[in-house]
């Protein structure tokens, strides 16, 4: 009775983990499914660069679980599909390249007849080429950038991966980095990365340049809901230079250096449908900094959150069958500094933000119809951010005439507003603390502070434009042509009145 | 405001069409009074006075004391010579519009700020210090201004570039490059820009790289290697103090001469004397230590006291000078620090 099933190549596991079997397989499978089975042996072909203690932590889960006592031949195929899933997630094997085979294995002559199949099981693999160079032109939030890159795959065996990315844009003059980074206990979700990082970054809308050297070392997990967590520690040293002419006040009192030691936060859940044009689904960010307090220690101290929503749902046109390709979004973000003292205590003198701390807001990717920076407190041409803001936007997507639902490109109609205030102890007028002797302010300061310029925030209209355009969701970045007239707006910050342009990946 | 790029300018001359101007010019519909400035800019840029931007330390700036550099010290007594009202605050290179300090930003005219000053870089200064004590308000205190050039005698360039070369070398290498002096240099430059000991170190031997190259190159050598750190390698010591010795002698004996006790017999002090003052008063404030010196003697190193030499120099003229100008420049300090 040799009934080997040996289902095999690309028909059987066609794409990493999908345990899915064209039609005839499963009515064929489904006699099978249920029968009892174990497995004899797994091999994995084709792994030759890769260490076996990293596979063993995939694969000896599925042998453990098969050996209980009931495991149907189903379950066997499903911890496999799982096993595959997680080894594609290792980034290391080519993702076409999986194909199982099963086979009974065969009985010792001598034995009793077993009571459920044993299986022999064979996966084979292709691994990814290990060294990849490449080159070419990137679009981040408003910036254009060429860059080049080697990325050593597996450098170890173990799936560790080292990236060192060179490149020069239009706003990061210039930028190097390193990053090695590693799974933990050889799982895939949940990654170990070290990076050091270099970098001349053009601020244009405050007249300088920050350079930056340092490094981070990230902790970033995939939960089973599929979010994702990371926190991260980062050491930077900033240095405010290559001042304008015209430079502000302001700018030229925070120019120098200043070292930053913090963890950070992050979480993620992402439901959208498509992450450059979203037609339902939502997302959900927040960011949670600690920077400078107790064993932190550097030159700034501060705590910074940020949280983000955007949610985008379809409309139905009365009279048009399924998707009609219209939809509505909406995003609100806000975020709040709160300056620290530094040390253990959470009273006590307390140094008032720097302006590569605090947040900037305004320009095409966040608040349309201002210029970038534009909303928030500017010094002459300066615009020298706020510790507390919130921003929201609505927009509405109509599909182009002659392009269907699918189409990546749309008309958008928006309205977005913001608020970007600063921590202030002498709001309006200058009151006795004007002549204090120190820069530092007193903690009741600081909680007064933030606590006015959170009421600041619903002081009168948020900063208000409204306009229409152009949407067009590549799959690397999203390009947006605008007309837009700001409607209310502060004295100093910059609206922007007519087209804009805006590129990037992360729009409210 | 800004010096827009070319680019933007002619796109700026593009006419826009008359109907969409006039649509243009309803928008924004309303705007509210302009955002206040957040607290660290309210407090460091909204003095009444104009602003000094020098090296020094908090307490020394607030209270208006001498600077620890010698270039912001020479400026910022020339602008107290001149009687004009201003406030320090401590910086860093970065911030000047020049590349070093110091520099003058004047106060802000408006209350919202639009328009921001432009900072006066220090080759200005004296052109500014004249033209604010023209101006009406500040006739009652005239005092006549003193004058660089015109009054001088032709050899008193020669002497400048003693001060400018010889003591400047002297003060460079003794601060930057003896190792005796290292506490002093960390306490001066390095720890107010960061807590940080990496930033710190990286710092530290970026300035003493930067001094050694200054040294070199002023002293007609070429920056053969990029690794004079600590050895100052390719630093003639000996030459530097020698020639600072006898620059300290000469300027001495320039001082015996003049009748006034200001350089080449001037009424009053001009920028001649807060040039030398800058040096000389540094060198006695911050390196009159022998204890360190001959420690640093004993073991090897260069263990100059650069005060010394200053007290050494002629019958102690260069000492005198600068008590003198203490009182001139800042009459209301007894000269201690705490």
């Amino acid at each position: 009775m040799a009934s080997s099933f040996g289902f095999g190549g690309s028909n059987a596991v066609t794409k990493a983990g999908t345990t899915s079997v064209n039609t005839a397989q499963t009515h064929m499978l489904d006699e099978h499914v249920l029968t009892p089975a174990s497995i004899n042996s797994i091999e994995l072909h084709g792994a030759v660069n890769t260490r076996r203690s990293l596979l063993d932590h995939v694969l000896n889960p599925v042998v453990e679980e098969a050996a209980a006592q009931g495991t149907t031949l189903g379950q066997v195929l499903d911890h496999i599909g799982a096993a595959t899933k997680k080894l594609a997630r290792f980034d290391i094997f080519k993702e076409d390249g999986f194909s199982v085979f099963l086979s009974e294995a065969p009985r010792p002559d001598s034995g009793v007849p077993a009571d459920r199949t044993e299986l022999d099981i064979s996966i084979r693999v292709k691994e990814k080429s290990r060294l990849v160079f490449s080159a070419g032109t990137d679009f981040g939030n408003t910036e254009g950038s060429a860059y080049t890159n080697a990325v050593a795959r597996n450098v170890f065996g173990g799936a560790e991966t080292l990236s060192v990315n060179a490149s020069a844009g239009t706003r990061t003059r210039s930028a190097y980095n390193a990053t090695l980074s590693a799974p933990v206990n050889g799982n895939p979700d949940l990654r170990l990365s070290a990076e050091a990082l270099r970098s001349v970054t053009q601020k244009p809308w405050a007249s300088h340049e920050e350079q930056l050297t340092g490094g981070n070392l990230r902790l970033a997990w995939l939960n089973e809901n599929s979010d994702t967590h990371a926190v991260v520690y980062s050491a930077a040293w900033r240095q405010l230079t290559g001042l304008a002419a015209t430079a502000s006040p302001t700018v030229r009192a925070d120019a120098g250096d200043s070292f930053k030691s913090s963890l950070t936060h992050t979480f993620t859940r992402d439901r959208r449908d498509n992450p450059m044009l979203p037609q339902s689904g939502y997302l959900l960010r927040s960011i949670s900094e600690l920077a400078g307090w107790g064993p932190l220690t550097g030159d700034v101290s501060f705590a910074k959150t940020e949280v983000e929503a955007t949610g985008a749902l379809p409309v139905s046109v009365p009279g048009v069958q399924g998707n009609s390709g219209v939809f509505v979004s909406g995003g609100f973000r806000m975020g709040v500094l709160y300056p620290l003292p530094l040390g253990y205590s959470l009273t006590g003198l307390t140094q008032p933000s720097r302006i590569n701390d605090r947040f900037q807001l305004g320009g095409p990717t966040d608040v349309r119809g201002f210029k970038l920076g534009g909303l928030g407190p500017h010094d002459g041409v300066d615009a020298v951010g706020g510790d507390v803001y919130t921003a929201g936007s609505v927009n509405a997507y109509l599909p182009l005439p002659r392009t269907g639902p699918d189409s990546p490109l749309r008309l958008q109609l928006f309205a977005n507003a913001g608020r970007l205030v600063a921590i202030n102890s002498s709001t309006g007028k200058k009151s006795k603390e004007g002549n204090r002797k120190t820069l530092s302010m007193s903690s009741a300061a600081v909680l007064k502070g933030v606590g006015s310029a959170l009421s600041e925030l619903t002081n009168g209209v948020p900063s208000l434009a409204a306009g229409i355009g152009l949407v067009y969701a590549h799959p690397v970045a999203r390009f947006e042509l605008n007309f837009s007239l700001p409607l209310v707006q502060r004295k100093g910050e910059e609206g922007r009145k007519g087209f804009q342009v805006g590129v990037g990946i992360n729009f409210l | 405001m800004a010096t827009a790029p070319s680019g933007a300018a002619s796109w700026r001359k593009m006419q826009i069409p008359r109907p969409l101007q006039q649509l243009f010019n309803h928008f924004p519909l309303h705007t509210y009074d302009a955002n206040p400035l957040p607290e660290r800019s309210q407090y460091l840029t909204s003095s009444d006075l104009p602003t000094l931007y020098v090296f020094s330390t908090e307490s020394d700036a607030r209270l208006g004391l001498p600077s620890f550099n010698p270039g912001c010290l020479k400026w910022q007594t020339l602008l107290r010579l001149a009687k004009l009202d201003f406030h320090v605050l401590p910086s860093t290179n970065h911030a000047s519009p020049t590349g070093s300090l110091p520099f003058l930003l004047p106060s802000r005219t408006t209350s919202p700020p639009t328009t921001p000053p432009l900072p006066i870089p220090a080759s200005n200064l004296l052109a500014y210090a004249r033209k604010q004590q023209q101006q009406p308000k500040n006739k009652s205190q005239s005092q006549p201004f003193p004058d660089l050039d015109s009054t001088l005698p032709a050899r008193s360039q020669a002497y400048l570039s003693l001060i400018t070369l010889s003591l400047r070398n002297a003060w460079l290498h003794a601060l930057y490059l003896d190792p005796s002096h290292t506490r002093l240099l960390q306490d001066l430059y390095v720890r107010p820009a960061s807590s940080s000991r990496s930033v710190q170190a990286a710092l530290l031997y970026q300035l003493r790289r930067a001094a050694a190259e200054q040294i070199i190159t002023s002293t007609g050598g070429k920056v053969v290697s990029l690794s004079p750190v600590n050895s100052a390698a390719g630093v003639d010591e000996e030459a530097v103090y020698a020639a600072a010795r006898d620059a300290l002698d000469a300027l001495a004996t320039l001082l015996r001469e003049s009748r006034t006790g200001w350089a080449f017999g001037r009424e009053e002090p001009g920028v001649f004397d807060a040039t030398l003052f800058s040096y000389v008063h540094l060198m006695v404030e911050y390196m009159s230590d022998e204890g360190v010196a001959a420690e640093a003697a004993a073991g090897g190193g260069g263990g100059v006291a650069l005060g010394r030499l200053v007290r050494e120099a002629g019958d102690g003229e260069l000492v005198r000078h600068r008590e003198r100008m203490l009182r001139v420049a800042w009459p209301e300090w007894d000269g201690y620090r705490r």
